[in-house]
C-alpha cells in the first residue's frame, strides 16, 4: 500500500471531532435521563432493637433417696431466676 | 426469651441441660429436657461398667467372638475406637482389667477423692504415657449392617473414656433447632443453637488443685471437655495413690506432670479425647495435642497454661460500634 493510499484511509479531523461530540451527547442524555427517572434515596431504615431478657427456669431432678442433686445444695423443686448458675467444665 | 435448666445425676456425675426456645413444630423445652434425661438414663443403664445387668457387662462376659449389639453399644464402641485411633492409642478403651487392678472396681460417684496435693508428693517420677504396642483395641470390629460387634473373646471394652462425651453429643443432635442449648455431662459440654452464636455461653474451667475458676471460655458452638486427676483418685490396697487415667503401656496410673487438661473440639467426644490425650501426653506432648483446637494445661505446680487459639492474643482491636447512633 502506498503512502497516499494510507492517508486516504485515515478519517478526517472533522469526522473525529463530530463523532466525539455525538458520542458525548448521547451518553450525557442517557445519564441525565437515568438521573431524572431514578427514585429519591430511601430514608435510612430505623433499626428496632428488641430487648430480649433471658429468663431461666431451673429444675433439679432429685435422685431417688436424695433430697438434692445440685452442687449448691438447693432442694429439689423449680424456680425462675433471671440468670443461670455458671456452667463449669471439670474432671468427673 | 425463656431457657429451661435441668440438673440431675447420671453416669456417676451431674448432668445439666440448658435449653432455649423450640423451633417451629418442636416440643417445648421442658418436654425436650425430659426426653433428653430419659435418653441419658437409658445410656447409663446400657453402658455402665458398674451395673452387672448392663448390656456392656453382658457383652464383656459373652464368650462368643461375634456378639449381637444394640445401636447404642455399637455407637459407644465405635466412638471408643475412634478416640483410640485419633490419640494414637493413648485413649485406650480396653484397659478394663488394668483399671480394676488399680482399685477402680465400683462406681466412685459421690466418693470424695483423695487429696491430690498429697498424691503428687508421693507420685513416682513424671513421664508421658505411651500407647500399648499390642494395640488390643484394634481387635474390635463393629458391623452396623449385621448389628454385631466382633472381638477376641475375653477382650473387654470400657465406655468410660468417651461415654459422657458421646451422651452429650447424642442429646445435642436431638436439640438441633432450639434457639440455644448446653448439654453438660459431668463437665463434657456440647453447645449449640443459632442464638448461642450471637450471645455465647460462658463456661468456667475449674482448677483441679484449688477448685477455683482457672479460666473463662466464651463458646457459641462446639464442645469443651476436661480431664483431671482430682476427682477419681484413691489409695490402692498397697497404700499408693492411684487414679483412673492409666498409662496404656504399663497399665498403671499415669503421672505425667499435668493434673488437668481442658480441650475444645467440634464434638464432645472429640474434646474429651483431646483432653485425655493431652493429659496423658504430659506438658510437651499435651501442647501438641491441643495446638490446633486450643485448650488449657494445668501443671503439677498449679500453673495454668493456655495453648493454641486460646493462647493467641488478638492483633487487631475492633472498635465497638454497637453504641454509636
Amino acid at each position: 500500500m502506498t503512502e497516499r493510499a494510507r492517508a486516504a484511509r485515515r478519517p478526517g479531523p472533522a469526522l473525529v471531532l463530530w463523532s466525539s461530540i455525538a458520542i458525548f451527547a448521547v451518553l450525557f442524555a442517557l445519564l441525565t435521563y437515568q438521573l431524572a427517572s431514578s427514585q429519591p434515596p430511601a430514608p435510612r431504615p430505623v433499626v428496632v432493637h428488641k430487648v430480649l431478657k433471658r429468663r431461666v427456669v431451673t429444675t433439679y431432678v432429685p435422685t431417688p433417696g436424695r433430697t438434692s442433686v445440685s452442687t449448691s445444695g438447693s432442694v429439689a423443686g423449680e424456680s425462675a431466676s433471671p440468670g443461670y448458675a455458671p456452667v463449669t467444665t471439670s474432671a468427673s | 426469651m425463656a431457657e429451661h435448666d435441668v440438673i440431675f445425676d447420671a453416669m456417676g456425675s451431674h448432668v445439666r441441660l440448658l435449653i432455649g426456645e423450640p423451633g417451629p413444630g418442636m416440643a417445648p423445652a421442658p418436654a425436650a429436657a425430659e426426653a433428653a434425661r430419659r435418653l441419658i438414663v437409658e445410656f447409663d443403664a446400657a453402658l455402665s461398667r458398674f451395673k452387672p445387668e448392663s448390656e456392656l457387662c453382658a457383652f464383656n462376659e459373652d464368650p462368643r467372638e461375634r456378639v449381637p449389639a444394640s445401636e447404642l453399644l455399637r455407637g459407644a464402641v465405635t466412638a471408643g475406637l475412634r478416640a483410640a485411633e485419633r490419640s494414637g492409642g493413648l485413649v485406650d478403651p480396653t484397659l478394663v482389667g488394668e483399671i480394676e487392678s488399680a482399685g477402680y472396681v465400683a462406681s466412685r460417684a459421690g466418693v470424695p477423692g483423695a487429696p491430690l496435693g498429697a498424691a503428687l508428693e508421693e507420685a513416682p517420677e513424671r513421664r508421658p504415657a505411651r500407647p500399648n504396642p499390642a494395640q488390643g483395641w484394634r481387635g474390635f470390629r463393629v458391623d452396623d449392617a449385621a448389628g454385631t460387634i466382633s472381638r477376641p473373646p475375653g477382650l473387654r471394652f470400657d465406655s468410660g473414656g468417651t461415654g459422657k462425651g458421646l451422651a452429650a453429643d447424642l442429646v445435642a443432635e436431638r436439640l438441633r433447632g432450639y434457639s440455644r442449648y448446653i448439654v453438660d455431662c459431668g463437665g463434657d459440654i456440647r453447645i449449640g443453637g443459632a442464638d448461642a452464636l450471637v450471645t455465647p455461653y460462658e463456661v468456667f474451667v475449674e482448677h483441679p488443685l484449688t477448685g477455683e475458676r482457672a479460666f473463662v471460655l466464651k463458646l457459641g458452638s462446639g464442645a469443651v471437655a476436661t480431664s483431671g486427676l482430682n476427682v477419681r483418685i484413691w489409695r490402692d490396697e498397697s497404700g499408693r495413690y492411684a487414679h483412673h487415667l492409666l498409662d496404656p503401656a504399663t497399665g498403671e496410673p499415669a503421672w505425667t506432670g499435668l493434673v488437668g487438661a481442658t480441650a475444645l473440639g467440634d464434638t464432645a467426644v472429640e474434646a474429651e479425647t483431646f483432653a485425655k490425650a493431652a493429659l496423658l501426653s504430659g506438658p510437651e506432648g499435651g501442647r501438641d495435642v491441643l495446638a490446633e483446637r486450643g485448650g488449657l494445661l494445668v501443671h503439677d505446680d498449679g500453673q495454668v497454661e493456655t495453648v493454641g487459639p486460646l493462647a493467641a492474643k488478638p492483633r487487631v482491636r475492633i472498635p465497638d460500634l454497637s453504641s454509636r447512633g
